[in-house]
């Protein structure tokens, strides 16, 4: 039968189970009976095959790109745990069938099962450690369905989430390590890998892959320190503790471990962590079973013990070693699963497992007796029973192996191991089975039916021909197994009698102390309870408690819904990042030399510092503040005069003017002074990396103006075109209407829309309540009793003409010398405002009598259309005219359509200042007052003069 | 210029629309005709998608350069249109059910979408800053699209700030290597961008430019606008923030690096690789501690740009392909999921409480199974779909002699895993508690189910993914 079919065998099967469970219990088991034996029988079709030493492969292609591929090989380590798997399945689907209650809900439990038994063979199957991953979560998945599948049963959700949480952490992390692993090797496919030992041992990333591989094996195999979910997750139905938690999930962290060891063992770093994680596990596992009352538990922690013995034994290295590893996987899947089934036999008849409980049950349940004592004693290594066998091997193999250059530990540990384990095996049967009957049992047991007691029977059998004739029953399939894990033909010389060997003597003092320690097990658990022992499941539950609320802690540092904090938090990022790359980046010798520094630039550069710093103090202070920014702006414009830019300068100067008479009118509204919010050292800090912040962008402009460009300005270009092109010689203006017109035009919209955008603001607010609230609000300072001083007035009003005349003036020079429509428009809006301040709004609104919405319309359209007659002569839209006109009373003089389209800039520029300023002086103004002539006096003047308190 | 113009006439026809909507509904009927606007945007932006998907090939040029059509422009487009038409549509029974449907809604994701559009396709830095801005300023408006919420307006205030601020760095970063390069021209910048040659003049533009790049990818540390908005923006503008967005910031991060910068990979990949590191730790580190799924989600996003990064940070064609696949099965997974948090609600109120989950198996236990395939796919567990994105990035680093950041990569999903983990456990073994209720909305339904079913079926064909994405990449990467 192919290996694909194998595989999928169990997971087609899981579809009827479900389906079948209307037909009755019996249909249901059989199906998931059938789709297990039927996938059996082709395994064993291969079996003579597997047995002389050759291996089946197929595969095809998935996902190439990721070196995935859906590739099968079947060799003597496969076949064993596919038989293990697929056998022992067959008999736990028996068991359960008796054992599940009619009101579990079978089907699903069926589907379950056969999931994860598909799961798991496809693990034992791969050829791909891709496609093995994809199988070893699967098997997590449908573990975690199967253990929660008495979902009533708070110990079972526990159970299930740290199964769950462990397993399937581990398993990622496994990810990385076969990524690498397949990295070095070049390809995924695992019998490729095992080819690679060399270049694996020798890579640097041997022992990140190694160790990340080994996470993902011991948390699957309930290693130290990850054994303690094993034990709670005891919770789940006993039919699926004895197939998952003794005979094949835990073991497929062994599995990968043998499957890979050709590639990694051998090295001391494999040694030292395989080797003494398994040792520990051991020791650890084989005393707490000791200990334990709930049957289960006690099995689960004697799995765990086992599980370590094995691990061990393969972080041994040798041959021998693995030989013994794989017969004590077999020998141990044996004797397991029918210890499990009999404590659910025993749980199920006397509804308790707790060994307190129990006692003498060997009168009531003479079968069950027997098969648990032949099971138990195996586990304790009484001979002739397969367990003996391979437990001497350990011993034997821990006998010779010295651990940091000393002999004694690991035999020393191992016999002490053993003797705990023969101890609890012999608990397991006399605290249960012997001693007197008892009078108080929950129920009163007796032995099952033949159904129930079948499949433990069966593998008491094999427990004991295994241990009388194992080189007939098992020695070819150990042969065939541990060739493959080795990757040569060895020959295990299975027997029962080796000599007398130091493992005889080990042996010999395990047993008798194990019956020492029966003996005193009354006096050493008085000991075992009085003594503080970490329990590992309150230690994972607090871990992950404190890390949770670690975490919660940082997060709330690190997102206390600050924008300061999240504002400092990328720009020292950035800060460091910059700093990376000065560090990395090359930066050639300044090619300028630094200018001579006149006393006038540097009278205003003092200037500016210190008004900026002045702001930092005071910024508290909005008037002051205010001031001190119109004090920058003014410095900067005449910076912008002393570098020879002149319409930057005047396009400073009257944008200063506009704002900072919109940003009064702001204030107006607002308190005179901010609220102090962050505490002194919050400030030194930001203020200490806004400095740092100040000083790089200030040094990598210092560095970079040392320097000449990379590439040639553009400048040239502009400084020739302009008037050839434009015709104008004001390059500034010609850029902004002709060059990059259309740049200028969609700003003047953008412009626009700003307006009108403040002005439907104002509206929306003005309609609420907030008006109200503003008209009566309470002023910080008492107010002017003189709202519209005389001489203010007069001189704004003559000013008026003579403003306008200068923007008129301004704009028609715009073309060829400093000036243009932009600047004019402010200015013009100057003229306007200066009116609004010093007469009124009332008085100033009643004379304007054009919309300021139709002024921004008209520019936009002007611009609009004077890029639109570029079309009618066949030009591009925007594309400018110029020529020259010669009327006799006036000297020749130039016409550009250029001019036009500063006209609809000036008009927008007009428009949208002051729409906005009308937007914020309305929230002062109350229409409904009659509007005070602005020379009128105020009457309240006096008085508020004489008393301001009173006003 | 025709021709320059058939090249983004995808954008135009999408942009003429929403003019013409936006006027439309203003002079009509507003907000009662918004979820018909939903529907026709939704159907216009799919329609596109599949035509741009199905159309193009080669690669053109249009404007110069500033805007180029290429495999992996339309491999982002599609992407892009498709999952913000699914996002939109999802949302829609949600919004209007709570009163939230404005008629600009989808209109400004359709803008933003435009901006995306022009992001992903960009060849020039102007045409770049032209789509970021477009997009990111539909995208302000949408986070504080609950006006009446102050969580809401507070969050999209915040964003806005410190997306200008991002902004700012951008603008300075693309304005030094103007100066530096002479052009700002992806194809001309790339000639001066030699490795071994870039001045420090454009080592900082280059700088500056991630700064600004990886706000919008919501990298660590320039990510903290992420979960706050997520929190306090409507439940469907959320779920648009997890995908779309994120598709096309990722997208012209990778175009502009491998573009304008291919060519000097080992100057800037160590600052994307610290910024993949930082994100995946952090993301997985924070939703540790998170009870609200939105949150929780942030954060779950947060990570998984990490991953993508590494993709990007690796710097070769493998990298690029795997970044492609990951945003593909990442955009996937979220909508999925958030299609499941639009579902919950007790009594007509969102329930954004992971807690609420408790038991949820019980009474739902076919959308739990759902949910858990996509929380497996999102933790990045094989076999969902979510690993086979986790494994290709992690390769890409592998391959890159970047294995360092793979392990640290594994890590941080082991850290993550723990999260996505702890809701399964919640809905199939919680303590009983006060019980959710989950809406019988056929849409969402639909979605849920057709994301937690691509997570499965993805894995036996992805059809075509690769394929698309290899040769995506092809075109990117020099």
């Amino acid at each position: 039968m192919s290996l694909f079919l194998i595989a999928a065998l169990p997971f087609l099967g899981a579809l009827f189970p479900a389906l079948l469970i209307r037909a009755g219990r019996n249909a249901s088991a059989s199906s998931a009976a059938l789709a297990s034996g039927l996938a059996f029988v082709g395994l064993m079709l291969h079996a003579p095959a597997i047995l002389r030493g050759e291996t089946v492969q197929v595969g095809i292609d998935w996902l190439p790109v990721l070196g995935l591929h859906a590739n099968f090989f079947l060799d003597g380590l496969g076949f064993l745990f596919a038989t293990m798997i697929l056998g022992i399945g067959l008999l736990i689907i028996l068991y359960a069938r008796f054992y599940l209650s009619r009101q579990d809900p079978m089907g699903q439990f069926y589907t379950y099962l056969l999931l994860f038994q598909g799961a798991m063979v496809g693990i034992v199957l791969s050829d791909n450690i891709l496609l093995l991953l994809v199988f070893w979560e699967l098997t997590s998945l449908s573990s975690f369905l199967l253990i929660g599948y008495w979902k009533h049963l708070p110990e079972g959700r526990q159970g299930a989430r740290m199964a769950l949480t462990v397993t399937g952490m581990g398993g990622l992390a496994m990810i990385g390590g076969m990524l690498i692993l397949g990295n070095i090797a070049g390809s995924y496919d695992i019998s490729v890998i095992l080819q690679h030992k060399d270049a694996i041992q020798s890579s640097d990333l041997y022992l990140p892959a190694l160790i990340l591989i080994l996470i993902g094996a011991f948390t699957k195999s309930a290693q130290f320190p990850f054994h303690f979910w094993l034990p709670h997750a005891m919770a789940a139905p006993t039919p699926v503790s004895a197939y998952l938690h003794s005979a094949t999930m835990v073991k497929a962290g062994l599995f990968l471990m043998a499957r890979l060891w050709p590639v990694l063992a051998g090295t001391p770093e494999w040694f030292y962590i395989v080797t003494t994680t398994g040792l520990i596990t051991m020791v650890i596992g084989a005393v707490i079973a000791l200990f334990k009352d709930d049957l289960k538990a006690l099995l689960a922690f004697s799995t765990v013990s086992h599980l370590g013995l094995i691990t061990m034994l393969l972080g041994f290295g040798t041959k021998a070693a693995a030989i013994g590893a794989v017969f004590h996987i077999i020998n141990h899947a044996t004797f397991k699963a029918a210890l499990f089934m009999t404590a659910g036999i025993v749980d199920h008849e006397a509804h308790t497992r707790d060994i307190k409980r129990l006692g003498g049950l060997r009168h009531l349940m003479p079968v069950t007796f027997v098969i648990a004592t032949v099971a138990a004693l195996s586990m304790a290594g009484i001979p002739p029973l397969n367990g003996f066998l391979s437990k001497e091997m350990m011993l034997e193999e821990a006998s010779h192996t010295y651990w940091l250059q000393n002999p004694y530990v690991v035999p020393a540990l191992a016999c002490f191991a053993a003797a705990f384990s023969a101890a609890y095996s012999f608990r397991y049967i006399a605290h249960v089975f012997l001693g007197p009957k008892r009078d108080d049992y929950p129920a009163k047991p007796h032995d099952p039916g033949f159904g129930m007691w079948a499949s433990p029977a069966l593998l008491v059998t094999l427990v004991v021909l295994i241990g009388l004739f194992s080189a007939k029953m098992v020695g070819p399939l150990v042969d065939a197994a541990a060739g493959a894990v080795t990757q040569s033909h060895p020959h295990a010389h299975l027997k029962l009698w080796h000599g007398v060997t130091p493992a005889l003597y080990m042996s010999g003092i395990a047993v008798g102390g194990g019956v020492l320690l029966l003996a005193l097990h009354a006096g050493l658990e008085r000991i075992w309870t009085a003594l503080p022992r970490p329990e590992a499941k309150v230690i994972f539950d607090r871990l992950t408690g404190a890390l949770t609320e670690r975490s919660a802690a940082i997060t709330a540092r690190l997102h206390d819904g600050s924008l300061t904090r999240y504002a400092l938090i990328m720009v020292t990022f950035t800060l460091v990042i910059s700093l990376f790359a000065y560090g990395t980046g090359t930066i050639g010798a300044p090619t300028r030399d630094l200018q001579d520094v006149g006393l006038l630039p540097l009278v205003g550069w003092i200037c500016l510092i210190v008004a900026t710093a002045c702001i930092v103090l005071f910024h508290r202070q909005r008037f002051i503040a205010l001031i001190l920014i119109g004090i920058i702006g003014l410095i900067v414009s005449l910076a912008f005069n002393f570098l020879s830019a002149p319409d930057l300068a005047l396009t400073q100067i009257s944008v200063e003017v506009v704002t900072i008479i919109l940003m009064l009118l702001a204030l107006n509204f607002l308190p005179k002074q901010t609220p102090a919010e962050s505490p002194v050292p919050a400030r030194m800090r930001d203020g200490a990396i806004s400095i740092l912040c100040g000083l790089g962008v200030g040094g990598l402009i210092y560095a970079l103006m040392l320097r000449d460009f990379a590439v040639p300005s553009i400048s040239e270009f502009h400084l020739a075109n302009a008037y050839k092109g434009g015709g104008g010689t004001n390059v500034v203006n010609v850029i902004l209407v002709d060059f990059r017109g259309f740049d200028t035009f969609g700003e003047i919209i953008v412009l626009g829309i700003a307006a009108l955008v403040i002005f439907a603001l104002t509206e929306a607010v003005l309609s609420t309540r907030v008006r109200a609230y503003l008209l009566n609000r309470e002023p910080d300072m008492p107010q002017a009793g003189d709202s519209h001083p005389g001489l203010m007035v007069v001189v704004t009003r003559m000013m008026m003409p003579v403003a306008l005349m200068v923007a008129a003036y301004i704009f028609f020079r715009g073309h060829n010398l400093p000036g243009g429509g932009f600047i004019a428009g402010l200015i013009a809006a100057i003229a306007v405002i200066m009116q609004y301040m010093a007469s009124g709004f009332g008085w100033a609104t009643e004379r304007q009598r054009i919309p300021y919405h139709g002024i921004i319309g008209s520019g936009v359209l002007i611009a609009a259309a004077t890029g639109l007659g570029a079309w009618f002569s066949g030009q591009p839209f925007l594309t400018s005219a110029f020529g020259y006109v010669h009327l006799p009373p006036l000297e020749e003089f130039e016409l550009a359509t250029a001019a036009l389209f500063d006209l609809g800039v000036f008009l927008a520029v007009v428009g949208a200042v002051m729409l906005a300023l009308e937007s914020l002086s309305r929230f002062a103004w109350q229409p409904g007052i009659p509007t005070e002539h602005a020379m009128d006096i105020n009457p309240a003047r006096d008085t508020a003069a004489q008393d301001p308190k009173e006003a | 210029m025709q021709a320059d113009l058939s090249v983004i006439l995808p954008e135009i026809v999408l942009a003429i629309y929403v003019m013409v909507a936006l006027i439309g509904a203003v002079y009509t009927s507003k907000d009662k005709l918004a979820p018909l606007l939903v529907w026709v945007t939704a159907a216009l932006m799919a329609v596109l998608g599949i035509w741009i998907g199905t159309s193009g090939s080669g690669s053109t040029e249009a404007f110069g350069g500033m805007i180029v059509d290429d495999a992996f422009s339309r491999f982002a487009k599609v992407a892009i249109l498709l999952s913000a038409a699914a996002v939109m549509v999802m949302g829609q029974d949600y919004m209007s059910k709570r009163g939230m449907l404005r008629f600009e809604y989808p209109l400004l994701v359709a803008l933003s979408t435009i901006g995306m559009m022009v992001m992903v396709s960009a060849g020039d830095l102007m045409a770049l800053y032209m789509g970021l801005e477009l997009q990111s300023l539909a995208l302000y408006v949408v986070a504080s699209l609950r006006r009446d919420s102050a969580k809401s307006t507070e969050a999209g205030l915040k964003y806005f700030v410190l997306g200008a601020l991002s902004s700012g760095l951008l603008l300075y970063g693309a304005s030094l290597v103007y100066g530096f390069a002479g052009t700002t021209l992806f194809s001309g910048i790339i000639e001066v961008a030699q490795h071994g040659h870039v001045t420090i003049g454009l080592l900082f533009g280059i700088v500056f430019l991630i700064s600004g790049l990886a706000f919008k990818v919501s990298a660590v540390p320039f990510h903290m606008w992420t979960p706050d908005v997520y929190e306090g923006a409507p439940t469907p503008v959320t779920a648009f923030f997890a995908s779309a967005p994120k598709v096309a910031a990722m997208g012209l991060f990778a175009r502009v690096m491998h573009d304008a910068f291919g060519h000097a990979v080992q100057d800037w990949s160590q600052i994307v690789a610290l910024l993949a590191l930082l994100s995946m730790f952090l993301g997985a580190v924070a939703a540790i501690g998170q009870t609200d799924i939105k949150r929780l989600m942030a954060y779950s996003s947060i990570a998984h740009m990490g991953y993508a990064l590494i993709g990007l940070a690796a710097g070769t064609e493998l990298g690029i392909q795997a970044l492609l696949i990951y945003m593909s099965i990442y955009v996937a997974m979220n909508i999925g999921t958030f299609a499941f948090i639009m579902m919950l609600h007790r009594d007509g109120k969102p329930v954004t409480d992971i807690r609420a989950l408790n038991q949820y198996a019980k009474r739902e236990p076919g959308r739990a199974l759902g949910m858990l395939v996509l929380l497996f796919s999102l933790a990045g567990v094989p076999p969902m779909l979510g690993f086979f994105g986790k494994f290709f990035v992690l390769r890409a680093a592998v391959e890159a002699d970047m294995a360092w950041l793979a392990i640290a990569g594994v890590i941080a999903s082991v850290i993550g895993a723990y999260y996505y983990l702890r809701i399964v456990f919640f809905m199939y073994f919680g303590s009983e508690g006060v019980e959710v209720e989950t809406s019988r909305s056929p849409v969402l339904l639909a979605f849920f189910s057709a994301g937690a079913a691509l997570m499965l079926i993805g894995v036996i064909s992805t059809f075509g993914l690769e394929g698309a994405a290899s040769a995506a990449a092809a075109m990117l990467v020099h």
